[in-house]
């Protein structure tokens, strides 16, 4: 007997007093020598806590324990409403990607390159009358969703005290899903867009003082052309989006924290 | 070890701000100690902050409050689950709403032509609506008549009184009350909001009805004051039924006499 302690981790004594069959053995030496390497025992790990804590075990069947069938707030989110704004926000975001690559935000012609191409693009292209449709409906259940929202939050009284910033973020929101709508139907440059257009300059230059500047820099001049359209171009596909998710993302995540108003 | 040396390290300063690594012994200060010693807006900062955790913990003790054993629903399977059905059910919706009703292009914009009705898309009607109050701006005497602001300043302006009246809710109407019939006041403020919104988006195409404009002029400011009223009345009445639910057990506990 030695009196040399004994090396737990000399694999080759351990593999030495083990019976096992070339096979057995030829595996384990392939797993040592990539463990050695990889550290997959770090990874099992991962892989075994995950497993567990998937795999939980229940003492009744989920409905029974958490006593689902008579519990009102697992169906909360539906009543809550602003997940169907999300929802509609990020089809119309994955539509808008794809209309993005066949219009192009010109005024030149007779009849204006714009229109030409959202005609295009609901004529050739495949699939693509659908494609503006769902962008489309995608923006008015949008804005729909987002009033209904808004009335249900008013009407449980969700806005009340420790969530004032998130209401004040949730008007802020709702004057963005506006523009980001307005900007987005003055697109095609039909008459809708262009009429709506004029009302919008109009508005800026009734304000005194900033009017004549605002409307400069939001609609590129006191009457309507290319760079109105370059403008609300740029305002729906580039500041737009940024600003809106960024928003979002922070309107969810002030609910995440505070936790969703529930009436008691 | 000398006394020079003794002094030399009683000038060295432990709180991390020599030249030098000290290693940590009894006279190293804790960071609650460090705390502490601050001064100015940091100390006011952790004095609040003391407090307001110390407050929190007595409420809880006091509270008779019984926290629920389960929180909430687990992420996994429950609610993932859900959420999917529901994203499901709703973007299949949205498509299913998107291939039966296709939108249309108009003709292209064309300034020398101005359409018979000139609209925004349906949910800037309301604000549109607010563009055509020009008979509410006030003239001046004073002025000999005239108004003091432009129309259109007027109709922009009443714009921003809407959004500002919004946002300034949640610091007008305090309290914990979370439902319509413990407040009616403010569910009929809500109700009369609504009908507003949708008298307002009237006003655009007032010349289109049979009668006479001023007929629907006056129904956008009355149709939302009797929306109101109606709803404060019924909500008054339930709140009646709703208090008597509430008290029923209470009042039947009281012997008849």
């Amino acid at each position: 007997m030695s009196l040399e302690r004994k090396d737990e981790h000399d694999h080759g004594a351990w593999l030495a007093e083990k019976d096992l069959s070339l096979i057995e053995k030829s595996y384990l030496m392939m797993l040592i020598w990539f463990d050695r390497r990889l550290r997959l025992v770090d990874y099992l790990e991962l892989l075994e806590d995950m497993y567990y804590k998937i795999n939980l075990q229940m003492p009744k069947s989920h409905t029974e324990q958490y006593n689902l069938d008579n519990k009102f707030w697992y169906w909360y989110p539906l009543y809550a409403l602003g997940s169907f704004s999300l929802l509609a926000y990020i089809v119309a975001a994955l539509s808008g990607a794809l209309l993005g690559f066949y219009y192009s935000p010109s005024t030149a012609g007779e009849t204006p390159v714009a229109y030409q191409t959202v005609e295009a693009i609901m004529a050739d292209l495949n699939f693509g009358f659908m494609l503006r449709s769902i962008h489309r409906w995608a923006a008015q259940v949008m804005v729909a969703a987002v009033f209904l929202h808004m009335l249900r939050v008013y009407f449980t009284g969700a806005y009340k005290e420790p969530r004032e910033v998130n209401w004040l973020l949730g008007v802020v929101l709702l004057a963005l899903t506006v523009l980001f709508g307005y900007t987005g139907y003055l697109l095609p440059w039909n008459q809708l867009a262009f009429w709506a257009g004029q009302i919008g300059v109009e508005m800026a230059i009734s304000v005194p003082i900033v009017g004549e500047w605002t409307a400069n820099l939001l609609f590129g001049g006191l009457s309507l052309g290319q760079p109105t359209l370059q403008r609300m171009y740029i305002l729906h596909v580039f500041v737009l989006p940024f600003v809106v998710t960024a928003l979002i993302a922070l309107h969810i995540g002030i609910v995440w924290m505070q936790g969703i108003a529930e009436p008691h | 070890m000398t006394d020079t040396d003794t002094d030399a390290n009683n000038d060295v300063r432990t709180d991390g701000s020599g030249t030098g690594i000290v290693a940590p012994d009894d006279e190293v200060p804790s960071w609650s100690e460090r705390k502490e010693r601050t001064t100015g807006l940091s100390r006011l900062t952790y004095e609040y902050f003391e407090r307001a955790r110390r407050e929190d913990q007595d409420l809880r003790q006091e509270s008779s409050y019984v926290e629920r054993d389960v929180l909430g629903f687990p992420a996994w399977p429950h609610e993932t689950i859900r959420n999917i059905a529901l994203a499901s059910f709703f973007v299949g919706m949205l498509l299913f709403l998107a291939a039966l009703l296709p939108p249309t292009i108009e003709d292209p914009a064309n300034p020398s032509e101005t359409p018979s009705v000139i609209l925004p898309d349906w949910y800037l009607y309301w604000s549109f609506g607010l563009l055509h109050l020009e008979s509410l701006n006030p003239e001046l005497a004073l002025a000999g008549g005239e108004k003091i602001m432009s129309d259109q300043l007027y109709g922009v302006l009443a714009n921003g009184v809407v959004f500002g009246a919004i946002a300034i809710l949640p610091f007008l109407n305090k309290g914990s009350a979370r439902r319509p019939v413990e407040e009616p006041f403010w569910a009929s403020i809500g109700v009369g909001g609504v009908i507003f919104a949708f008298t307002l988006s009237l006003l655009p195409i007032e010349a289109m009805f049979p009668w006479d404009v001023h007929i629907t002029f006056d129904m956008a400011f009355f149709l939302p004051v009797i929306g109101a009223i109606i709803t404060y009345a019924v909500l008054k009445t339930m709140r009646e039924g709703y208090m008597y639910n509430l008290n029923k057990r209470y009042y039947r506990l009281r012997p008849p006499r």
